[in-house]
């Protein structure tokens, strides 16, 4: 074998390596700086973050590196900027959550730069050993993070849940990576796609579904989606940003990437399994959405509803499909994001506003603020001129373009149940009036991503073309 | 034809926006600059829209002004706008009426003027987008854009049961409307693409059974929105809650997108399907008629009673789009302007009431009209309009639907007559109730006449009622063209069954026609 050529390869992992430095920077701030070590390993972890944006850009695709373990082509560069993005984005609203609850904690900042490291090797990773490594940093880390408010009952009680179920899926998916290795001798995805027609069909379809399961379960997909309520609930608010958003698009990438290139054989199979867990996942988010008073649990279940959306693309294999569940990854998460920080703005004694009834009269004192939820609001509902629209619009284009209409009507029918939750937020907003002595929060990064998240929704539904040619050259 | 170098459909659908923009930048303590910049805004759309008018060729086949632009070329998607005669009037209309809601809220609204204002104004944008669209996904996003400011002027600004009244009608109609979106897929895998006016060219349909479900996909949305009996329970809610101005825009011009989306879409895009479900579709549109006016009877609210006399006066409008004659189409399309303007004004009668009283219940008021001259003259004008009396538009487009219908099956014009009879019912009923007798509430006995901004509201409403009724025909010429190239696609036997009947029957009505339309 020749190694000579690895040393160049390294710069195809120029952002990996570069987040690397920062999380090792932000590390070391927090132990040895004198004051304020946690904000200011905050600090360092957001400039790296930032700068890692422009490192990503000037990163060529490489393709296939290092023996065929990493593939760094264009769409896993897209993804990687979605998880960039998200966890600038959390970085950003952990700062003041943390010291209103009175719990400042550094170590927080650079586990989100570990876990961005791992979901961006999990979406290059084209081979079984890579994958599963990289994919369990990042899990393994959500499990820290989900837990790390830890005077708090709930968060300690999220992050116990989510590890334990966690562990057990990706046990699960373990399973099925040895059957499938089993039966073709290979680790790499290319050569197991080669050797699986030749395999025994039982075995080879057994493998492949308990693959699925573990993936499954970090979107969040009906029947393993119990647990996302409850762990969004416990999970400090900032933190849902990240954990309702990155892992999904890191695992909805890699079944993006290996369904069509793996496991092509059984392309009847995962279809039918994709259309029936789409269906399923849609109306069970959305119907449980409707009658939760907490908006993280709400938004939890409004989380699995959009789950079960982006299935309706992957479940219409082809380039559209893909092409629409990559755009609707990136407005997912600015929707999403918007949602949660929607919490934020409402301080109540010493922590968060998180029943519904805490926004009532928002519109009054932060018209700005409010608008620009009703927005992400509209957005998340799929109504036009917001990104959100134009995603599921994509997305029922592909389904229609296969002729699945069962899915297509299930997917534009969940939209009008959603919008029943979703306004009862507006609702709260803008028609009733202010209930108990709690302030709106006008300032500060909040209102940023809140006003940003707006903008680039409105931009998107008015003017789509762009992302959607970009995101339509990434999928072959 | 541009205005200030933008094309003039842009223009007019753009404008409200700067409205808005404007609006935005007014401080919240100066009210009175808000009012102004909005009314300042609909009066030049509404001056917008008679400039387009004036450039308007009646001769002219097809759409005009057309204006074409890539928008998501990946998907075939396109910005393009055009209108014909149909969509002209309801832009007028539109235009129109958002003035006058716009005017009668001067002194209504007392609360958030600033947001009540913005999303008037939006709602302009998106009711005059969904006129002059042609491409489908275009057109879907204004009609969803639409449904946003309408509820938030619902819930806001509504009655005591806003927030149910404001969620049901977003519901209805959203479920409505994915399901045409549906639809306007199938159409897409057709055609390869959304061009309407490709659509139509194109001379291909869809095969039976699909033309069948996509039509029920359509049919599904627009008549929702109509309400057509028995998706017309949002209705009266809706009404009931709204303030004035959103009574006025939702009566006025709302349900019209509802008719319009099938004379745009349904009838040229489905021909077979709109054939094979002629008779339900009359049936529903006859239980319509017949079952609003009855209902209206019963009602004790007036803002109640108008909302269901719409869904009889849109009953007629999907009976003269389903007899699929010529002449019962233009009756139809005339009869939309008629029941915007009729029911426009009467929903601005009521809620001069309701500002003075702040009740809408017909038993609170009688003997007005020995207080309020003024009023009660309009009242009865609008009256006379809404019940079809001869020399008033509401008697031209009844005719017309009624004769376009007895040339097809006379039983539905018998039926549909007696909601004509009904309808002069309920409404005499209800005028002399309110304003005839002597004042027997105290309450009424200060009650003060219009004043002249409200006069200045009712004069356009009043005047276009006795032109339409008198002389009609600028406004069928317009409809003309369209509505002859919808019946050559939808029932192209007509003009051939037409003589082939014998010449007794044949000839009064074809007479009639010209009479009417020439």
């Amino acid at each position: 074998m020749d190694y000579s050529a690895y040393l160049p390869q390294l710069k195809f992992l120029a952002p990996e390596i570069f987040l690397l430095c920062v999380a090792a920077a932000s590390m070391m701030t927090h132990l040895f700086a004198r004051r304020n070590r946690h904000r200011r390993s905050g600090m360092v972890a957001l400039a790296g973050l930032a700068a890692a944006i422009p490192v990503l850009l000037v990163t060529p695709a490489g393709g296939e590196i290092y023996s065929g373990t990493l593939n760094v082509d264009a769409m896993s560069m897209y993804l990687k900027l979605v998880f960039i993005i998200a966890a600038i984005i959390t970085v950003a609203l952990s700062f003041r959550f943390f010291s209103v609850e009175g719990f400042e904690t550094g170590e927080l900042y650079y586990l989100v730069i570990f876990s961005v490291i791992g979901m961006m090797f999990t979406v290059c990773a084209v081979d079984l050993i890579t994958f599963y490594i990289s994919f369990e940093t990042f899990a393994i880390i959500s499990y820290i993070l989900a837990g790390i408010f830890k005077k708090e009952l709930r968060s300690a009680e999220a992050g116990i849940k989510y590890f334990i179920l966690g562990v057990l899926s990706s046990a699960i998916m373990l399973l099925g990576m040895a059957l499938i290795f089993g039966i073709t001798g290979e680790t790499g995805f290319a050569r197991i796609a080669a050797a699986l027609p030749a395999a025994e069909p039982a075995v080879a379809l057994s493998g492949m579904v308990l693959m699925l399961i573990g993936l499954f379960f970090k979107i969040a997909l009906v029947p393993f989606h119990m647990w996302t309520p409850d762990v969004y609930e416990g999970t400090p608010t900032p933190l849902v940003v990240l954990l309702s958003t990155a892992p999904k698009a890191a695992a909805i990438g890699v079944m993006v990437r290996i369904m069509p290139l793996v496991f092509a054989r059984f392309e009847a199979q995962w279809i039918v399994i994709f259309e029936f867990i789409a269906i399923a996942t849609m109306f069970w988010g959305n119907i449980a959405a409707l009658v939760q008073d907490n908006i993280k649990r709400m938004m939890g279940y409004s989380s699995i509803a959009h789950a079960g959306y982006m299935m309706i693309g992957l479940a219409a294999a082809g380039r559209t499909g893909g092409m629409a569940v990559l755009f609707y990854l990136l407005v997912y998460f600015f929707m999403n994001a918007t949602a949660f920080a929607l919490i934020l703005l409402v301080q109540k004694g010493r922590g968060f506003g998180e029943r519904i009834a805490d926004l009532r009269g928002m519109a009054r004192h932060a018209p700005l603020a409010a608008s620009c939820v009703a927005v992400a609001l509209l957005s998340l509902t799929g109504i036009p001129p917001t990104a959100g629209f134009i995603g599921k619009y994509y997305l029922l284009l592909a389904a229609m373009e296969k002729e699945m209409y069962l899915l297509a009507a299930a997917g534009a029918l969940n939209s009008v149940i959603s919008l029943f939750y979703y306004f009862k937020i507006g609702r709260a907003m803008f028609m009733e009036e202010q209930a108990g002595a709690h302030v709106f929060e006008r300032t500060g990064p909040v209102t940023i991503v809140i006003a940003g998240s707006a903008l680039f929704l409105l931009a998107a539904g008015i003017i789509p073309s762009r992302l959607t040619e970009y995101v339509w050259a990434l999928i072959k | 034809m541009d205005i200030l170098g933008i094309p003039v459909l842009s223009f007019i659908t753009y404008l409200p926006l700067a409205g808005i923009l404007a609006i935005l930048f007014v401080p919240r303590e100066r009210p009175r600059a808000v009012k102004i910049i909005a009314n300042v805004t609909a009066l030049l759309e509404l001056c917008a829209t008679l400039y387009l008018l004036a450039g308007f060729n009646v001769q002219a086949e097809g759409m005009q002004f057309i204006e074409r632009a890539e928008w998501i070329p990946r998907v075939d998607a396109q910005y393009l706008l055009g209108i014909d005669g149909i969509s002209l009037l309801l832009i007028l209309l539109t235009s129109l009426l958002t003035l006058l809601a716009t005017l009668s809220s001067w002194e209504a609204i007392t609360e958030r003027i600033k947001e009540y204002y913005i999303f008037m104004l939006l709602l302009e944008t998106g009711m005059i987008g969904v006129f002059v669209s042609l491409d489908l996904v275009l057109f879907y996003v204004f009609w969803e854009v639409m449904l946003v400011p309408m509820y938030f002027l619902i819930g806001v600004w509504g009655g005591e049961r806003k927030l149910y009244a404001a969620i049901k009608f977003f519901l209805y109609t959203l479920f409505g409307s994915v399901m045409m979106l549906i639809g306007i897929l199938v159409l897409y895998f057709h055609y390869h693409t959304f061009d309407l006016m490709a659509m139509t060219e194109s001379g291909s349909f869809l095969a039976s059974t699909m033309q069948a479900w996509v039509f029920f996909a359509f049919f599904l949305g627009f008549a929702i929105k109509v309400p057509m009996f028995p998706f017309h329970t949002w209705l009266p809610d809706a009404h009931v809650e709204a303030p004035t101005a959103g009574s006025v825009i939702l009566a006025g011009v709302l349900l019209k997108m509802g008719t319009y989306g099938f004379l745009r879409f349904s009838l040229p895009l489905f021909p077979e399907a709109s054939r094979s479900f002629m008779v339900p579709m009359v049936v529903l549109a006859l239980i319509s008629i017949v079952y609003g006016a009855l209902v209206s009877l019963m009602q004790k609210d007036m803002k109640k009673l108008i909302a269901y006399s719409s869904v009889s006066h849109m009953g007629f409008v999907m009976l003269g789009i389903f007899a699929l004659t010529p002449m019962a189409l233009k009756g139809a399309v005339l009869q939309m302007l008629n029941h915007g303007i009729s029911t426009g004004a009467l929903f601005l009668i009521v809620g001069v009431l309701y500002e003075r009283r702040h009740t809408r219940l017909i038993a609170e008021f009688g003997g007005l009209s020995a207080r309020m001259p003024v009023y009660a003259a309009i009242f009865l004008v609008i009256t006379m309009s809404s019940i079809g009396l001869p020399g008033l538009n509401g008697f031209i487009g009844e005719f017309m639907i009624l004769m376009g219908t007895f040339t097809v099956n006379w039983m539905w014009a018998a039926i549909a007559a007696t909601g004509i009879v009904l309808g002069a019912g309920y409404m005499l009923w209800l005028y002399q109730r309110v304003m005839f007798g002597r004042i027997q509430n105290s309450a009424n006995n200060d009650i003060a006449d219009l004043n002249r901004r409200e006069i200045a509201t009712f004069i356009p409403l009043v005047l276009l009622a006795f032109v339409i009724g008198i002389y009609p025909k600028p406004f069928l010429d317009v409809m003309d063209k369209p509505v002859e190239r919808i019946v050559r696609i939808v029932n192209p036997e007509f003009h051939e069954k037409k003589n082939s009947v014998t010449a007794a029957e044949a000839g009064p009505v074809k007479g009639e026609a010209h009479g009417g339309a020439r």
